[in-house]
This record gives structure tokens, sequence and C-alpha cells, in this order.
């Protein structure tokens, strides 16, 4: 059919004509754009198959969450976790470290938080002005090692760090289940497998009475804006990009690739933990098995998504948050199962990555 | 000679956007007969082939295939068609061997009874595809077809050596072959001779010679003039896309062609004759480096440089040039010797560099700069150089745009954007960026590695130029290349490696068979040459 040929070739190269013009526009506005309407045009014909209708479910999602101060609220507080581990991801791809650790990173700061929230908290002055740096500082260092230790396993034995960084998720999901189960860390009863609440002083203060929004959020976008400043305006960040985008002529250029490699370990690590402690001393206070529901995976996509930059990173944390939540009004009005708004995470997962690797081909074809 | 025109491109555009890369251009091509394509980097040679192979569709004007106007939609159809292309860098599998990586091509196009496909009989009247077993891969099968192959073309290679182990001229031996086994009637070459050595560029020309006798046409594209004159029957020159010259190659000259070439006379660059002091910059001693298989790439080198000096290292590729610049540049440890850059032994890249050490990598693609980055940003690909502008590690913005500005303007880096993504930049031009980034620091020793690989006649000048600049302020400069040419016209002292071995050499011209001779390590690496 020479027609449709004819067609889809000149909107190709119209396409294609407009990329090259405004790449800016196409690359931060109508790329994403294009992903999310695909994602929820397929997850909407998804619903219809499910005999729900997509448009009712998609106004209920989008009244409940951008609707009320509630709503508003709660997609601030669901989206912290997944900026936290997505600066984590980010930085570290960035740097050409497919670090997959985050989920394990994030438990692990949780576990250190709620170890200086119920022990190291009552023991000391009973003061938020101690109690909450220190908190947030150890669960700092416990991210730092938990990512310290991939870093220098692939620079002394050449241990390929998604898989080690994956392997130690696991280490950490069962180290922190032994810890609360029947370990030092079990709450006192010694009922469940949970931690003792952590002290009320260790507690990070919620912003607006009488919601959940806490005052973690401001840390963690504080955070995304340093990061932005560091990528991009100071020498660090310069190495670490160059190191990521161009190994070979960082070396020749005479950045160390070692000192970058850890270097970035460390510090998607501790971001990734700080999450995790912000988590828990803002919300649950409580240390419970599950307490990550995968943060540390989705936030490859919510990276991925914000094309690994820092401040873009804000934006596809608020909408994975506000995945979550409107996924809850999806639930409570229209009864769609949980498990449809976890298949439409995957898909707008797929679809991120789709548009990814068509951008790499160009990129290729065009050499 | 045969008058029949095999192909012919009528009124050939084809546009990009606003670009347009191929201007109208007409072009025949007879049978019999090696058709050279000369152009500077950018002048349309390229997308002409790309348009003949069939990877490209032309926006206007037709192709006619032995008078028959032809669509080729893909490379697959222009293969029907009997074109083959041998490409610059090879499409060869390295890990398989001769014999296997002839059959897969054949595999792609012949079908059962042994004939092409789809295809019209009428441009090869011999024309058959040798016949493979189907389903099932026979490796003596393959093995007896590679031998008749290269037994009728002369082409003599082993079908079971592996491709990893040939020599660069073997596996483009290996390339015509699998050209030659679909039965190619067109055989475009692009750039063939930029890979091989003196020796291996005269065995291929008679290479040509042979398949030109067996009534099959040539394209040969090249921008080294010399070797055009000797072996083409007529010569297409093209500039912006535009066929600027053609006629018969017996008509014409190297500097009429090179005039075309470029638009303008190309001036001689001078050399102004001052000698080198007695200052010692670089010295090397009993320096033994292991290559990436652990075989030992350098072999007992011992080298000095001086200040006011170009040491030009002339070679083969492969032969530890790569080795020997990394090491100094220590991106590679060695086992054995010492290295001292103005008395003293820096460790790490980055020290060394501090030294006061410039260097233009060979690759420039992966070493030289960052493609996804902005030209203002590989501009500061340089460890020292950016601590420089950094306070508390945070880079001074006005210095940085100040220093882009400043290096975009006096090398003449085109476009001048400075947020321009340098992937989007022509090899020239990046090249520039890299001259701009390691000349500008004034080093004391500037190690360029192939300098001006994949560039044209103009933006050669240019480095050639700088390198000179650069002796001409007594700094001092190790120049490794490949190009004998480019060594002898720049080098104060000429050593020639071979085998990881160094050979002073005498860096006259008309020396060049023997230097040929040690490049291909064809003659004794202890003796010197007469």
């Amino acid at each position: 059919m020479p027609n449709l040929h004819e067609i889809y070739k000149t909107t190709k190269s119209v396409c294609l004509a407009t990329m090259e013009k405004y790449p800016r526009v196409f690359q931060w506005v109508v790329t994403p754009c294009l992903i999310l309407s695909g994602a929820f045009i397929t997850n909407g014909i998804i619903m219809f198959l499910c005999a729900y209708n997509p448009i009712e479910a998609y106004i209920a999602a989008i009244a409940l969450t951008f609707g009320t101060l509630s709503g508003l609220s709660e997609t601030l507080v669901k989206a912290t976790p997944y900026l936290m581990t997505g600066l984590s991801v980010a930085i570290a791809f960035r740097c050409g470290i497919w670090n997959i650790g985050a989920e394990g990173q994030f438990l692990m700061g949780a576990l250190a938080a709620a170890f200086v929230g119920t022990k190291v908290a009552p023991v000391l002055p009973n003061t938020s002005w101690i109690a909450i740096p220190l908190s947030l500082s150890i669960a700092a260092i416990a991210g730092v090692i938990w990512g310290i230790v991939p870093g220098i396993l692939k620079l002394t034995r050449g241990v390929n760090e998604v898989i080690s960084t994956i392997m130690f998720n696991y280490i950490a999901i069962y180290f922190v289940s032994m810890m609360i189960d029947g370990g030092p860390l079990q709450e006192t009863s010694r009922t469940g497998p949970q931690s003792d609440p952590i002290a009320l002083w260790a507690n990070l203060p919620p912003l607006i009475k009488p919601f959940r929004i806490h005052s973690g959020i401001i840390l963690a976008v504080v955070l995304a804006g340093v990061l932005t400043f560091i990528l991009f305006r100071t020498t660090y960040g310069y190495q670490l990009r160059a190191v990521g985008e161009g190994a070979a002529a960082a070396e020749a250029a005479g950045i160390s690739i070692p000192h970058n490699t850890l270097r970035v370990f460390c510090i998607s690590g501790a971001l990734a933990a700080l999450g995790g402690a912000i988590e828990l001393m803002a919300l649950s206070r409580i240390l419970t098995d599950n307490f990550s529901p995968g943060y540390g995976y989705t936030a490859i996509a919510v990276a991925l998504l914000a094309r690994l930059h820092p401040l873009i990173t804000v934006a596809s944390a608020l909408l994975f948050g506000a995945l979550a939540e409107g996924s809850f009004a999806m639930e409570a009005e229209i009864g769609i199962s949980r498990q449809v708004t976890w298949m439409m995470q995957a898909i707008i997962l797929l679809f991120v990555i789709g548009f990814g690797s068509i951008r790499y081909l160009q990129k290729h074809k065009s050499k | 000679m045969d008058t029949n025109i095999v192909l012919q491109l009528e009124n050939i555009t084809k546009k990009f956007g606003d670009l347009v890369a191929v201007d109208n251009i007409n072009f025949e091509l007879k049978s019999s007969e090696i058709h050279a394509i000369l152009g500077e980097n950018g002048a349309g040679k390229s997308t002409l082939m790309n348009l003949i192979y069939g990877l490209f569709q032309p926006t206007s004007g037709t192709i006619s295939i032995s008078d028959n106007p032809t669509i080729l939609r893909s490379p697959k159809d222009a293969i029907e068609h009997g074109i083959g292309m041998v490409h610059q860098h090879f499409m060869l599998i390295e890990n398989l061997t001769v014999a296997e990586n002839i059959a897969l091509t054949i595999a792609q196009f012949s079908s059962q009874d042994g004939a092409i496909s789809n295809i019209d009989s009428q441009h090869s009247p011999t024309g058959s595809i040798p016949h493979l077993s189907k389903f099932r891969y026979k490796k003596e099968e393959a093995i007896q077809i590679t031998d008749a192959l290269s037994n009728q073309f002369n082409l003599q290679v082993d079908p079971k050596a592996l491709i990893r182990s040939l020599s660069v001229g073997l596996k483009q031996r290996v390339e015509i072959l699998k050209a030659l086994a679909v039965d190619a009637r067109i055989l475009i070459l692009d750039e063939p001779t930029a890979v091989l050595s003196p020796q291996e560029v005269t065995s291929f020309f008679s290479i040509l010679r042979t398949l030109q006798a067996d009534n099959r046409s040539i394209i040969f594209i090249s921008h080294k003039m010399k070797e055009v004159l000797e072996v083409s029957d007529r010569v297409t020159v093209l500039r912006n896309g535009k066929k600027v010259y053609f006629g018969k190659t017996s008509e014409t000259s190297a500097r009429a062609l090179a005039r075309e070439m470029i638009g303008e006379e190309i001036a001689d660059i001078e050399r102004n004759e001052t000698k080198a002091t007695t200052e010692l910059v670089l010295n090397v001693s009993g320096l033994k480096v292991q290559g990436n298989r652990k075989e030992i790439a350098v072999s007992d080198i011992t080298l000095q440089t001086y200040r006011g000096e170009i040491v030009g290292i002339a070679g083969v590729d492969g032969n530890g040039q790569r080795e020997l610049a990394e090491t100094i540049m220590g991106l590679r440890t060695h086992v054995d010797g010492k290295i001292e850059i103005l008395g003293r032994q820096p460790k790490g890249t980055k020290n060394i560099r501090e030294c006061g050490v410039g260097y233009i990598p060979e690759d420039r693609q992966t070493m030289g700069i960052i493609s996804s980055f902005s030209v203002t940003d590989n501009l500061l690909l340089n460890a020292p150089q950016l601590d420089h502008i950094a306070k508390w590690g945070v880079i001074d913005q006005k210095k940085k745009f100040d220093i882009a500005k400043h290096l975009i303007e006096t090398y003449d880096i085109r476009p001048p954007i400075k947020d321009r993504i340098s992937s989007t930049l022509s090899g020239g031009n990046q090249q520039k960026i890299v001259l701009a980034r390691e000349i500008s620091p004034q080093p004391e020793l500037l190690i360029a590695v192939n300098p001006t690989r994949g560039l044209d006649i103009s933006a050669a000048q240019f480095v050639h130029i700088n390198l000179l600049e650069q002796r001409s302020q007594k700094k001092s400069i190790l120049l490794i290349s490949t190009e004998l040419d480019e060594v002898l016209q720049l080098s104060d002292r000429l050593f020639i490696m071979s085998r990881g071995k160094l050979i002073e050499a005498t860096p006259y011209r008309d020396d060049i068979e023997t230097l040929g001779l040690f490049m291909t390590g064809e003659m004794d690496t202890d003796a010197q040459p007469a």
C-alpha cells in the first residue's frame, strides 16, 4: 500500500523535523506526555475489558488526588519515598552505575532510624534537635555502608553491581525481618514482628495538622535542588557525568573512575537510606515486615521517566505519588482492584523504557 | 574497453530537512571500470553511496541498473541487483571463521535452487550463487565454497582461520570475498586503503585489477590523491553535495583534483628549520608493557624527546603504538622500565597532566570527547584545567563560558554554539575541540596519536599547523601516526614501530619503500635501514 507508506513517511519526516527544531520541548514535554497518554490509554483499555468505566475511574482518581486538601497532602506524602529512592537511582545511573539496590538501602536506612529512635533517643536528652539529626545521619551512614560494599566488590573483584545490589536487597529484607522478629529491635511486648514506635522526639514533625504532610517532604525537595546544583555546577558533578557518559574519555582526561564510582555508591546509598528513615520517622514510626512495597524498584521508573534529572525527578515522583493515591480513590469509589493499578504502574514503566530505547536507536542510527 | 553502462544516476538529489546532502548529481559507471569518487568529509560521498546501496532513497531523480530504472529500498535490494559494498569499518563476525562468515552471507541470499530469488537475471549472465545445503550448516561445504571463490579471484585466505586472528588486509579480502560470494557486479569500496600499509596497498590494487579483468565495476572512494591517480580509470569529484569535476584520470593531475576538492589552492605548510634544544622532556627507558590479552605489546623501548622537536613514530596499526601512548599517559601499567617527564616520575593520569602533558588520543569518539556532552563541557575535559576554574569544587560559570567562547573563536569550531551537543559536530570539528583543549594550556609535552585520522585535507592541515606551532614554541611533541606522509612531513626525528619495538629511521621521503618494509616487519627489526 504505497499511500499508507507515503503518509507514514511524511508524518515521520515532519515529526523528526520538528524534533530537530525544538529538541528541548520534545525532550522534556512532548515525550513524557506521549509516554503518559500512551500508558493511560492502554490502562483505560484494560479497565474497559475488566468491565469498568475508565473515564469515570480517571475522574474519580483526579478528583480525589488533586481536588481535596487531604488528597493533595496524601499525594505529597506518598511521593516522598519515590522521590528519595528516585534521586538515589538517578544519581547512580548518571554515573553509569546500575544500582538496583535502592530497596535494600531504603530498608537499612529505616532500620537504622528505628534503632536510634527506639534504643538511643530515649537515653539522650529528650529533644528533637538531637534525636532527628542523629537518626538521619546514622541512617545515611547505614546507606553508605550498604552502598559501598557492592562498590568495593565492583572495583576490586569486578562483580557486576546489578547482581550484587539485588543480592544486597535480599540481605537487607531478611536482616530487617530478623531484627524485628525475635531480634533485638522487636517490640517489648514481643507479640508481633515489628519494632516499638520510635521516641516522640525522634518523630519528623507534621507541617499542617490534621494532614499527614510532613517536614521530610521539604528535606527531599531541598535535596533534589542540592543534587541538581552538584551535578551541573560543581567539578564533582562534572566528573560524575563524565564517567557515566564516556568513561574512557574521562579516564584519559585524568578523572579517576574508582574514586567517582565509590563516591556515587555512597551518595546513592545515603539518599535511599534517608528516604527509608524519613518514611519511618514521619509516618508509621514502627518498623514492620513489608515496610517498603518495592519503592526501590519503582524508583528506577521514577528516575528514568525524569531522564535522570534530579529536579524533574520531583515531578516524576509526584506523578507516582498521585498514581498511588489515585489507585486508592479508584478502589474506594469505583471498586477497581488494587492489582489493576499496580498493573498500570508496570505499564507506565514499559512505556518509559520503550520510548527510551527508541531514542537510543535514533541516536545510534544517526552516526 | 566495454562501454556498457551498468549503473546510471540521473539528477539525483537527497535532502535531509533543509540540508541538501546530494544536489542534482549525474553519475555513470561502465562495466569493468574503476571509478574513483573524491571529496572531503561532508562532500556527499557517503550519502551518494548509501543511495546506491539502498540505505537511503533519493528525494528526486532515478537510479538505473543495466538501463532499467530501479528503486532500491534496502541493502538487500541492492545486493539482489548485484551491488556489493565494502565498508570502511568491516562488517564481519570476529568470532567466526572466514568460511562461516561467507556461508552466512550466502545463506541470506540463495534460495533453495541456488539461484538468487526475485531478481531479473539480466544483470549477471554468469550469475550464480554457490549452493548451500538447507537447514544444516555443513562445515566442509562452506570451506569448499570459500576455497573455490578465493581460487577463482586469486584472493588467498585460510577458510578455517578465525576473523579476529586476521590482519586488517586479510579482513578486507574476506569482505571482498563476501561481496563476490553473492555475485556482486558492482563493488563500492569505502576508503579501502585507509587501514592498509604501503605493501598491502600494492597488493590491494592488484586485486582491483583482477576484478576489473573479470568484468566487474568498482566505485572507489578515497581522499588520497595518489591512489586515485594510480588505480582509477575515471574520477568524479564532489564538493558540498555537488559534482564539481568529472573526467578521465589520465587527463588530470593531483594538484588539479585537490583544487577541485577543496575549492581553492592548498598552500604547502611551512616548517621553519629551527634546531631542537638539548633540554630533555620525555625520557622513556627500557619500557615493557602488556597488551589487553597479556601479550607483550611494547618491548624494551627507549625514547627521548627534547624541547622544540617533533618526534614521529610511524607504523601499521596494532604494533604497540596505542599501548605506548597510553602507558606514557598513565592509562596502562608497565611491567618494566621507567618514564620520566621533565625529570619527574608522576603517577596517575591527573598528575601526569599536571606536569604539563597534553594528549590527543587515537580514538576521538570514545577517548577524545564525550559525544553526549556539550561543546563547552568537552572543552573542560581535563582534570587539572577543571580544578583551575573551580573554587571549593564549584565551577565558575563565567570563567567556563569565557574559556569556551575564546577557544571556539580561536580554533574556529563550527557551528560556534557553546551548548551544541558534540555528536552533532563533524569529525573535523570534534578534533578541533580536542586540539583546543589539549593545546591551549601550552603543554610541555604533547602526545598526538593519529591526530588527523578521518579528517579531510583542510582539517588535517589545521592540525599540522598547530603541531608545528607548538614546535616553534619550544614544546616537545610525540607524533604517533599510521599516515607515513604525515610523519615524514612533520618529524625532526623518525622511528618506526613494529611488533612492539622501535627502529630509528631517517625522515626522508626517498626511503619510503624501505620504511614500508620495516612497518610490515618484512625486514629484520634489529638492522638499521640503509
